[in-house]
């Protein structure tokens, strides 16, 4: 029976790296393929659509108080475990993670989920208070100057509110769900069910290593404390560049079920979009320098760019929230990425670029294929950077990246897959492509990318690199 | 009649949802028969809630009559779907729908029974479905089965909630027809009730062929089918033994790592159901209410 693979991919997009995840091979017959078709749809359709309709886990940020469900506000742990338990959170979780991965959302579904959004519960003031007493051993009155008991934001199974320290800074306090970790972790040990919701989605190998890695990830998101770290790491290295900010942890009012940071204001990404062009330009430059920077100097990207989870200010300021799913490498996990963006990028060499994949076990050794067919299929994240000059990534774009790299009928699918440390990269890309398509934005992306490249190390080529290089020169004095 | 003469059970939840979606009131006039502080609430909007249904179905099928109206009647071979979207629709409007028009889909349902009637090929008696005997039987086996499948894999109910539930669901029984001092009023009277039915009941072929299929109904959809199965092993594990024996099922004792499972499978099931148009937004109304009721 002909075998086949769609391929969900990961990449991590413009100076970039490539590839795959597997998703869907069909070896059982057409029964079986048009079944695990559907359900990967309707998992996905399921999983995202219930992610942003129930509490609002993911978005993240600014002001959104009138739009929360306060009439729906759950009022107990059992409300929660009714809203999130029965592997719902699970579910949410991945279909948020799924929501990269799908080709393309609708512009029906897309209008739901954003009317959804605003319609999901928080949990009420004294439900959230009770989980700052148990996590900071004092009531919220008393362990902050001001609190404000109305949260304003949804967050990673949790939900942020207002408030002053005592010593009088402005922050946000982030507040899990009471419950939630127990019950989440208690989903996922159901791998059974789990492989049973991806299984139709990859081989088995594949589903295995995406199933660990998504719990290894999920795990992590339900304690505030590795959130806290990856945070104060970016903060660190970010630490007074001139337009990426990350706000500080307040570490003694950081817990595992409570996260605590500075307040930050700024414009949505809705009221981004009403700016001008230039100012979109320059928003989206910042996003792609955070991207990659993060990547090649801290050897680590956060997995969620939603953009919920940004904050923008004039003249291509951006804060960046929410540090719950970040991924970190290690050397040798960047090395192989580096090398399929110098090979196929900088040094053309169609030949070496797929060695590299083979080396970095993307691509299966002596596959019968043309490079050519695995450059046409595998390069398309490369597209915006394989050549100078400004290029405007537009969302038609962005999504035929997606339909192309998810192109089942392609004849290299079958030979493509994914180790595990680059299973979720794909967020990544096809997330940081969806937000640079929904700005317009233009760039020469291959001049940045070469500034940051590692081994190009290429010479400033906007205003934003020049006080980034700047930055970059302080950093080095003062470390020095 | 073979299994095979069924039609397909595509687009079970598809339209098992616009059935949901139609009994849910946008902005209800009045509380309904039950209201948003009732037990009957609570149930119909529990996660355990197709175990009950399927549940229910094999409870039913075991009396002989009843089971022979729906065969020879309901076009429930042609399109078994569609009279489980019928049934849930009627479920949903009488628990959560406004009095009148709860009142006026009950009066439907009697006037269809009307047209039922018919001799029961295997015993050869004759029934007809308005016979408050076999409506009565229909409506405890619901009644039970609810609470069972409640129990074990839903949020359970108090002993005063069981009884609560039992009593407000004699209303339920009274608006199709059966006289309101044969409605079983508590959870004993309940157990007693079904208890003296049981001698009457038996697998017929008929019974055992459309439970055959309800229980591995062909065509239905590929991303349901896995879960079905977890809601068929669910809805036989919770059968008394009796009937069990009666259908010829084996059913292991449901271990707590069984049971943690399939509540996990019905909350899938239940997000798909979520995400189906009109769905959330039903419960949403639901909720509020419940919500507002819960604080009164």
């Amino acid at each position: 029976m002909k075998s086949r693979r769609l391929l969900a991919t990961t990449m991590a997009g413009g100076a970039t790296v490539a590839l795959t995840l597997v998703l869907l091979r069909r070896r059982l017959g057409p029964l079986r393929r048009d079944r695990g078709r559907a359900a990967l749809r309707l998992f996905v359709r399921g999983g995202v659509r219930y992610a942003v309709s129930a509490p609002r886990l993911f978005a993240t940020a600014g002001e959104q108080r009138q739009l929360l469900r306060e009439d729906l506000a759950l009022q107990t742990a059992e409300d929660v475990a009714g809203t999130l338990g029965a592997m719902k959170g699970v579910m949410m979780k991945i279909g948020q993670m799924a929501s990269y991965v799908d080709d393309g959302l609708s512009p029906a579904v897309r209008h739901t989920l954003a009317r959804l959004q605003d319609s999901v519960p928080p949990m009420s003031p004294q439900l959230a208070a009770a989980v700052v007493e148990e996590e900071l051993g004092a009531p919220p009155e008393r362990a902050f100057a001001r609190w404000d008991p109305r949260p304003i934001a949804a967050a990673s199974i949790g939900q942020v509110h207002r408030a002053v320290t005592l010593d009088g800074r402005a922050v946000a306090v982030k507040v899990q769900y009471p419950g939630i970790a127990e019950t989440i972790a208690a989903d996922l040990r159901n791998v059974a069910l789990l492989r049973r919701m991806l299984r139709v989605a990859a081989p088995a190998q594949d589903v295995d290593a995406l199933l660990s890695e998504l719990r290894d990830r999920i795990t992590e998101e339900l304690d505030y404390r590795h959130e806290a770290v990856s945070q104060r790491l970016m903060a660190a290295y970010f630490d007074g560049h001139p337009t990426i900010h990350i706000p500080g942890i307040i570490s003694e009012l950081s817990t595992r079920r409570v996260m605590t940071s500075e307040l930050s204001g700024g414009a949505r990404f809705a009221e981004l979009s009403t700016w001008p062009q230039r100012e979109r330009d320059l928003a989206a430059e910042t996003i792609y320098r955070f991207v990659f920077r993060s990547l090649y100097e801290v050897g680590a990207f956060n997995g969620d760019p939603h953009p919920g989870n940004y904050l923008f200010h004039r003249g291509g300021r951006v804060t960046f929230l929410d540090f719950g799913l970040v991924k970190h490498f290690s050397p040798a996990e960047l090395e192989p990425l580096m090398q399929m963006a110098r090979t196929i990028c900088v040094e053309h060499d169609p030949g070496a670029f797929r060695r590299s994949l083979e080396e970095a076990g993307f691509l299966r050794a002596g596959a019968p294929l043309s490079t050519q067919a695995i450059i046409e299929h595998l390069a398309v994240f490369y597209d915006t950077i394989r050549e100078p000059g400004p290029l405007t990534i537009t969302s038609d774009y962005a999504s035929s990246v997606v339909r192309r790299f998810f192109d089942l009928r392609s004849p290299v699918a079958e030979y493509v897959s994914v180790p595990r440390s680059y299973v979720l990269l794909q967020r990544i890309n096809l997330g940081l492509f969806a937000v640079l398509g929904e700005l317009s934005a233009t760039a020469d992306w291959r001049a940045i990318s070469e500034e940051i490249w590692p081994f190009v190390r290429g010479p400033a080529s906007t205003p934003m690199g020049r006080a980034e290089a700047a930055w970059r020169a302080r950093r080095l004095a003062m470390a020095a | 009649m073979t299994p095979d003469l069924y039609a397909t059970a595509a687009g079970l939840i598809e339209r098992s949802a616009a059935a949901y979606v139609s009994g849910v009131p946008e902005a209800a006039a009045d509380d309904g028969l039950f209201g948003p502080a009732s037990v009957a609430w609570r149930v119909g909007t529990d996660l355990a809630s197709p175990v009950a249904g399927l549940r229910s179905l094999l409870m039913q099928a075991l009396h002989p009559l009843a089971m022979a109206g729906v065969d020879q009647h309901s076009g429930w071979r042609r399109d078994p779907v569609g009279r489980l979207a019928a049934t849930s629709a009627y479920l949903a409007t009488v628990t959560f729908g406004e009095r009148a028009v709860a009142e006026q889909a009950a009066a439907r349902v009697r006037r269809i029974h009307d047209h039922v009637r018919g001799v029961d090929a295997v015993t050869g008696r004759r029934y007809a479905a308005g016979d408050p005997a076999l409506l009565l039987w229909v409506h405890a086996a619901l009644v039970q089965s609810s609470l069972a499948a409640v129990w074990a894999f839903g949020t359970p109910l108090s002993a005063e909630d069981s009884d609560r539930y039992v009593e407000e669901m004699t209303v339920a029984a009274e608006l199709v027809g059966v006289p309101r001092p044969l409605v079983p009023a508590s959870f004993a009277e309940l157990e007693r009730y079904v208890a003296s039915v049981r001698p009457g009941l038996s697998c017929t072929p008929a019974a055992r062929e459309s439970m055959a299929y309800l229980l591995d109904p062909q065509g239905l959809d590929g991303e349901i089918a896995g879960f079905w199965q977890d809601v068929r092993d669910a809805a036989i594990a919770v059968l008394p033994e009796w009937a069990r024996q009666m259908y010829g099922y084996s059913a292991p004792p449901l271990s707590p790592g069984r049971r943690t499972e399939i509540r996990q499978s019905l909350g899938v099931l239940d997000v798909m159901f979520l995400s189906e148009p009109g769905v959330l937004e039903a419960r949403q109304r639901i909720s509020l209410r419940m919500r507002t009721g819960r604080i009164a």
